[in-house]
């Protein structure tokens, strides 16, 4: 085992530079313990082994991106910070951005965030460390690697990955429309199920799903832990399975109304179960009955 | 700044005729409109607002159904906006740059990003556009990819998602 | 002898990617200076007209996450003339604080940037204690500690309760005494005075001509900050007091950034002791018609225009907006012609440079 000095250079490809800024943080806050992980800063490419890409890669940064990757000596790490990095995220779909990055590098670790916290940015470095010692030592690259600083928490109200609550969704979509970096996707399958699909390397983490949903079923958790190798790009993804029921009077299948929206309609416990089984043509019929026969 | 001082102002050096809007926000900012039947008027502007040591804030331009280009200058004095507003059927304008130095940013982004010309633009080279860009680009409302491949990166990246995701 | 130089587009001292082709005497003087802008032009204003407008909130917020908070105000404010809707006063209120907030910690991280290239290691890690305060605070009442995500489009998404305006006074009383001794320092500090007095010095009448804004103008002498000349929101009865500098060099724009800083924790204060009560927004989802409007608002870094055309359909025609870097930039080759080569980043700095914003 030979020791390695992980040396660390950064490019920004067309940040919004918030992911800069918070590097800038984690490097020079010492309660962010970059300095733990024995990381030195270089001022020159060609003496790094560890390079920190952020931005969507602009047509513009692409050629001197590519010029600057021939400087490098192998074995490198590349460590991919922010959302925009990995998939473009918000910025996906102009006609002056090329990336994402790994179209032109082989990247070891992404970092989604928008941007980042200072210790999901650490964690990533760290992963980065590790990889560089796998390969410094001929190893194979594992499928992932733990979380490394486990003790730190967010505040609860920190915006972090997404989640789903499948009770309450309805499936309407509005989160869908409101994501500005489209991440969110309802599909149905045919055959009485709707998968809802947040990835979380496309989200920007602005919590406008949440603001606008309409029975509160999608909510962001206080988790930054979004530090992972490059297999999982694909597969960081929060599913949910929303189904059809079948309407207790009729036997029709039908998309039942969240107990939020029922609980607002319906202020009456008793009323509410009434309604809670079937489908929106018996409940006219059920509630028109309970009024007036 | 009044609106009517700048209104008496530039009212004999417009040789073409022009209609003045003034407008207020909610917190009693007046602003002005003036809109151009000419636009080689705009240049009698830049001087009158050069005179009361204003400037040039930026430009806006958009592309119109006809195909004809609006292109709209904001200018400030004293804290009172000055909006000017004209018509190019043949994507071009004369520059207001030699007058009001700080206009040069905003023309040269307007060359770039709808093709319309500053004629008499001192500087030619481009502003933010990369070279692999062609120019006016902003006159096209699809993405780049989706025009070229047909699917967009987005539709490209999902694929790949759905591959993971058990449906 | 001429030596030609290059700094960048990917530069440690570079926050954002920017190229400098300079050229310089024997003396290490420059005599030519060329800038290579675009490595950030993300083709922002194609991608407003294809987000729908709940969407754009949060694009906007992404042009830059220094000023984040501006351009969704900036952009809430022109949706709001175009539809018609006056906002709730808590609504101005809760802006106010947001937008507030926001700036002491833009500022103070331009100006920890200026002690790390004037390599004076201990006064930057102590600005950058002192922003951490403010960074702390946002990711507790806003969720993140750059993109608040504050403003909705009649009004704000957040509110503020008993236990987080204590928060808000608890931080602002830590601050406080941080940035006053800071001040101090970098008004009075030997080696910080030597680094910045009289270099990439803007003189009053170029400044006038460049039509540059912001702590840039601020610091040679002229003032054109908009919450004074064309007050919005709750400015016209809080009376920002502005700082003028006319050392018209490094240290000037500074201390007048100082002086924004004072004043942003002034008003912080006072909206927070009278907040008014009521609703934070009008409704949530508006219905937005056909009409166009410009607006403006006062950014950490000067003034910020948006001008917004709709046609009643669910999507801008044309969002255009122009940050205070936009016209700050050309005055940077003023500044940076005939000073020393060494000086450059320093003299880039100065201008608090938000080339994200500059690009889009």
């Amino acid at each position: 085992m030979s020791e390695v000095i992980p040396k660390l250079f950064r490019i920004n490809t067309g940040s919004c530079n918030g992911c800069d800024v918070e590097f800038v943080a984690t490097a020079f806050v010492d309660k962010f313990q970059l300095e733990t992980l024995g990381v030195e800063l270089v001022n020159d490419v060609k003496d790094a082994n560890l390079l920190v890409i952020t931005g969507p890669l602009t047509a513009r940064s692409e050629s001197f991106l590519k010029n600057t990757l021939t400087k490098l000596k192998k074995p490198f790490v590349v460590v991919g910070i922010g959302t925009c990095s990995v998939s473009c995220g918000i910025f996906r779909d102009s006609y002056a951005i090329n990336g994402p990055i790994d179209k032109f590098v082989e990247v070891d670790v992404n970092v989604a965030g928008c941007p980042p916290r200072p210790q999901s940015i650490a964690e990533g470095i760290a992963k980065g460390i590790k990889v560089l010692e796998q390969k410094m030592n001929g190893e194979a690259t594992p499928k992932a690697i733990d979380t490394i600083f486990k003790d730190f928490s967010a505040p609860d109200s920190f915006r972090g990955r997404m989640s789903l609550n499948e009770e309450n969704c309805t499936a309407c979509r509005t989160c869908e429309i409101v994501c500005p970096s489209n991440a969110i996707e309802i599909s149905s399958t045919g055959d009485g199920w709707f998968v809802h699909k947040i990835w979380h390397n496309s989200c920007c983490f602005c919590g406008n799903c949440a603001y606008f949903c309409p029975t509160g079923a999608i909510f962001s958790t206080n988790s930054f832990d979004t530090a992972k190798l490059q297999s999982e790009k694909f597969s960081d993804v929060n599913v949910g399975y929303i189904d059809y029921k079948k309407c207790s009077s009729c036997g029709d299948r039908y998309m039942p109304p969240s107990k939020g929206l029922l609980s607002k309609a319906y202020t009456h416990d008793d009323v509410t179960k009434l309604n809670e089984k079937i489908c929106p043509k018996c409940r006219k019929e059920a509630n028109f009955k309970r009024m007036y026969a | 700044m009044k609106i009517e001082e700048f209104n008496n102002a530039i009212k004999s050096k417009i040789s073409s005729g022009y209609e003045l809007k003034e407008d207020k926000d909610s917190y009693g900012n007046a602003s002005a409109w003036i809109i151009l039947s000419n636009k080689r008027d705009s240049e009698s502007v830049a001087k009158a607002v050069k005179a009361y040591k204003g400037r040039c804030i930026v430009a806006t331009a958009y592309k119109n159904i006809d195909g004809t280009h609006t292109v709209i200058y904001h200018f400030d004095i004293e804290g009172l906006i000055i909006n000017l507003q004209l018509e190019t059927e043949d994507q071009s304008i004369f520059s207001i740059t030699p007058i009001l130095p700080s206009a040069n940013w905003a023309e040269r982004e307007i060359r770039e990003m709808y093709g319309v010309e500053p004629i008499g633009h001192p500087d030619k080279d481009r502003l933010f556009l990369d070279y692999s860009l062609a120019k006016g680009v902003l006159n096209e409302y699809i993405s780049l990819s989706k025009m070229q491949l047909g699917v967009s990166e987005t539709d490209v990246l999902w694929e790949n998602v759905n591959k993971e995701v058990k449906q | 002898m001429k030596e030609k130089i290059t700094i960048g587009p990917f530069h440690p001292e570079l926050e954002e990617s920017v190229y400098f082709k300079l050229v310089a005497d024997e003396n290490r003087t420059v005599t030519h200076v060329e800038i290579i802008n675009g490595f950030i032009h993300r083709g922002m204003e194609s991608l407003v007209t294809q987000k729908n407008f709940m969407q754009n909130l949060i694009l906007t917020e992404r042009v830059c996450s220094l000023c984040s908070n501006n351009h969704p105000f900036a952009y809430a404010l022109a949706v709001e003339k175009i539809s018609g809707v006056k906002v709730p006063p808590r609504a101005e209120a809760l802006r106010v604080i947001a937008d507030e907030v926001k700036r002491v910690a833009s500022d103070l991280f331009n100006l920890a940037m200026l002690t790390h290239l004037a390599h004076h290691h201990e006064l930057m890690k102590d600005t950058m204690d002192a922003r951490e305060h403010m960074q702390d605070l946002k990711e507790i009442i806003w969720g993140n500690r750059m993109d608040m995500s504050a403003n909705q489009l009649t009004g704000v998404k957040y509110d503020l309760n008993e236990e987080k305006i204590k928060l808000i006074l608890e931080t602002i009383a830590l601050v406080e005494p941080k940035v006053n001794a800071l001040q101090d320092r970098y008004e009075n500090d030997e080696s910080i005075r030597a680094k910045t007095i009289g270099v990439g010095v803007l003189p009053y009448e170029d400044a006038l001509e460049l039509g540059v804004t912001g702590p840039v103008a601020r610091g040679s002498g002229i003032n054109n900050d908009v919450r004074v000349v064309a007050p919005y929101s709750l400015y016209g009865e809080l009376k920002p007091k502005v700082t003028l500098r006319d050392g018209c060099d490094v240290h000037s724009r500074a201390m007048a950034r100082f002086g924004d800083i004072v004043e942003a924790i002034r008003m912080i204060k006072e909206v927070v002791a009278n907040l008014p009560e009521g609703d934070t927004y009008v409704e949530k989802r508006p219905h937005i018609p056909a009409g166009e409007a410009v607006v403006r608002v006062e950014a950490p870094r000067g003034e910020l225009i948006y001008y917004l055309k709709t046609d009643g359909s669910q999507k801008p025609v044309r969002m255009k907006w122009k940050v205070p870097t936009f016209t700050n930039w050309e005055a940077l080759k003023v500044m940076i012609l005939g000073d020393k080569v060494d000086n450059v980043t320093m003299i880039l700095n100065s201008i608090d440079p938000c080339i994200s914003c500059t690009e889009r």
